[in-house]
């Protein structure tokens, strides 16, 4: 007779088995929280993010919570980013050589002709920091409520959420409430400027509205979790998002073209944008988890309409291919469309009246994106884990409209955009 | 036996006898007073749980739902939290955990004998086993004439979690619950030392089991190698398959596992014994610290 002492390698989420999560799950209906649960597992990760010829960032991420052993839970997030590269100001090509004032008023920059003009004064950090904590109010109910701050060099941001959530059906049902709430405020470089009021050249002042610009949001929303069965789980939600305040991008223009050249005008020929001050969205989110015998199908659908008149669909699909207890395979694969906002206009014509609110944004604009993404990850022998992430990200739109006038008729007005990801990612648990 | 509470190196000790097994509290608290006081609780929660649910009794809930005449009964919050558990359990072995299979300790009597039933009779009874015969609609339970709810396989696992909980509750002094070798560690030492504890392998007179160390968390054994049937030279262990009604051909003499209370131990080790051969192979993939007695 012998005893033979092991610790297992364990097949499934942070070195656990899944019956043995299925356990621990079933000890929450007899209200036994484990106390050597009292445990700290922290998720961090590298990214760099290029867009050739554009954007570049790097960022990093540590996310992690630590479970009490009453059962509280304290979340915090960290994210660190830099940014630096060249971003589309909203102003078309032109048949010649144009050249624009940069924010701060103090120097300028050119773009050559048919080239899409991009401000490379782009350059910013950014940390936001969250921290949460989660209380069991009862056997069925938690409470969680979080605080978040974020900042950089023209923007600052702060906000509070809260969310009950609350067992149903032995477990098999999960519903939350969700509410937030952020203050922003932006105080850009070379302030505020007024919209419809023109770019001004390089040293001469422009019309600015006064003080910062701030913004308030607010999220509600209502979300179901439900466990169909062994092998699939079943996510909806919806959020209901209200937006007051300064929303235009204080940075952003648009050009007044000749309605016979499609050249900009020969006077005042960008103007600063302008966006509507309130904003309320709709969104709809469902998610559903397939466990297979071995591996994962994660399918996801998000729906977005405002009643600034944008409407998108998201489709989001992942398999988890798991090679073997310890390493697995992610494809992913991500559609997106857009329609535009309603005061999206790529350029204004010489003569015509201004609409209320101008963009010329094209993040604003009519667009269709793909993301192709592959993750491999492995479990290392001291359980903890490491991931690398791929991706490949394409944003489209319509370069030529039919009814372009005179030159732009020849240039690429929303040329793709083409970005890049890599992820290294190390998730560990904190030894007690 | 009534409660000995004496003084150890750095700590108190409480015993008591509750569920069959011998009991016992450590506490690193100050004085007699309290640690007395403590000691008082657990061994009152141990007997309070022992009195509603043992299946030797018939003033308690468990005879009022097994004699229920195929009529609903309605339980309190506490059995329907067990029943809860107890269901979802079924539904995670796949049907291996299963609290109605006590039916089948009427042709098995595990006394080292050679006394193995028929096929025939374990198949006889196989009608009266099976959890989703029992209508469970919380609060109310029935079970079919002849069927027969056990939660002896979960009681004592259950009572050392309460008896812990109960007592992290009353103080933040570090503690170990031992019931007959289930136990539970809550709090730290305050020298940051771990509790020895020493886990009785039953039936292993000859050897001294297991020295073991625990900071936090439980441990809790499935198996007794003293019960069991030999016949022909075949080993019948007493752990039962309430599919088969036939005991599972080589399960382990016995599986511990160190898990984060003493439920989730014990269920494990239960899991493993009744995956017979592949007990290692479940362990394994449970990422769990485990002893496994061939």
């Amino acid at each position: 007779m012998a005893v033979t002492s092991r610790k297992g390698r364990g097949n499934g989420a942070g070195g656990k088995g899944t019956v043995r999560a299925a356990i621990m799950g079933a000890c929450g209906l007899l209200g036994l929280a484990g106390s050597r649960a009292e445990a700290t597992e922290v998720r961090s990760a590298l990214l760099g993010y290029t867009e050739p010829n554009r954007v570049s960032a790097i960022e990093a991420i540590v996310d992690g919570n630590h479970d009490f052993s009453d059962g509280k839970i304290l979340n915090f997030r960290l994210v660190l980013d830099a940014l630096t590269g060249a971003s589309a100001n909203g102003a078309t090509p032109a048949s010649y050589t144009q050249t624009f004032t940069r924010p701060s008023g103090n120097g300028s920059y050119q773009t050559a002709p048919g080239e899409t003009p991009l401000d490379d004064t782009f350059k910013d950090t950014r940390g936001a920091l969250s921290v949460g904590l989660g209380l069991p109010l009862n056997r069925m109910t938690n409470l969680n409520f979080g605080l978040y701050g974020s900042g950089e060099h023209d923007y600052s941001s702060l906000g509070g959420n809260l969310t009950l959530t609350r067992d149903l059906h032995q477990r098999n049902t999960t519903v939350a409430l969700h509410g937030a709430y952020f203050h922003d405020t932006i105080f850009p470089e070379g302030g505020r400027p007024d919209p419809f009021t023109p770019m001004e050249p390089e040293g001469l002042p422009k019309a600015k509205l006064s003080g910062d610009g701030t913004k308030e949001i607010l999220d509600l929303g209502l979300g179901v979790t439900q466990v169909l069965n062994r092998k699939m789980i079943v996510y909806l939600n919806y959020t209901y998002s209200n937006v007051t305040g300064y929303q235009t991008d204080p940075y952003k223009i648009f050009s007044v073209v000749d309605p016979v050249t499609g050249d900009p005008r020969a006077t005042d020929p960008y103007l600063y944008e302008s966006r509507p001050d309130a904003r309320d969205k709709h969104i709809l989110f469902g998610k559903m988890s397939w466990h297979l015998e071995r591996d994962i199908i994660q399918l996801s659908y998000r729906y977005f309409m405002d009643d600034w008149g944008v409407h998108s669909n998201t489709v989001d699909l992942t398999y988890r291919w798991n090679l073997s207890n310890r390493t697995f395979l992610k494809p992913h694969l991500r559609y997106y469309n857009q329609s535009a906002t309603d005061f999206y206009r790529r350029y204004l014509v010489d003569g015509q009246a201004l609409p209320e609110n101008v963009s010329a944004d094209y993040r604003l604009g009519d667009m269709h994106t793909v993301t192709y993404g592959l993750t491999y990850g492995r479990k290392l022998d001291s359980g903890n884990e490491l991931t690398l992430r791929l991706e490949y990200y394409a944003q489209m739109g319509d370069g030529y409209p039919p009814d372009a006038i005179g030159n732009l008729k020849d240039f690429d007005l929303f040329p793709t955009v083409d970005a890049f990801i890599m992820q290294v990612g190390f998730n560990f648990s904190l030894p007690e | 036996m009534p409660l000995d509470v004496r003084r150890q190196k750095g700590h108190w000790q409480g015993r008591f006898s509750a569920m069959a097994s011998p009991c016992e509290i450590l506490l690193e608290v100050d004085h007699e007073a309290e640690a007395r006081t403590l000691c008082e609780a657990a061994k009152a929660e141990a007997l309070r749980i022992e009195a509603k649910f043992s299946r030797y009794r018939d003033d308690n809930i468990l005879h009022a739902l097994n004699n229920g005449a195929g009529q609903p009964v309605t339980v309190d919050e506490e059995t329907a939290d067990l029943l809860d558990f107890a269901h979802r359990c079924h539904e995670i072995s796949g049907g291996r955990f299963d609290i109605t299979s006590g039916v089948l300790r009427r042709i098995w009597k595990f006394d080292g004998s050679d006394r193995v039933p028929s096929r025939k009779q374990a198949k006889a009874l196989l009608p009266l086993v099976g959890w989703p015969k029992v209508t469970w609609d919380r609060p109310r339970i029935t079970v079919p004439v002849g069927m027969e709810i056990d939660l002896g396989g979960l009681g004592k696992e259950y009572a050392v979690d309460k008896a812990a909980t109960l007592l992290a509750e009353r103080t933040t002094a570090s503690m170990l619950v031992n019931f007959g070798g289930d136990l539970r560690a809550v709090g730290r030492r305050k020298d940051g030392r771990n509790w020895q504890v020493g886990v009785e392998l039953p039936g292993q007179a000859d050897t001294a089991g297991l020295q073991l160390e625990l900071g936090l968390g439980a441990l809790a054994t499935s198996g007794d190698a003293r019960r069991f049937l030999l016949r022909g030279g075949v080993r019948y262990p007493h752990i039962l398959n309430p599919r088969t009604g036939w005991p599972v051909m080589r399960a382990p003499r016995s599986v511990t596992v160190l898990g984060d209370t003493c439920t989730e131990a014990g269920l494990l080790a239960t899991l493993a014994m009744l995956h017979g051969d592949g007990a290692e192979a479940f362990l394994e993939e449970q990422g769990v610290q485990n002893w496994v007695m061939r």
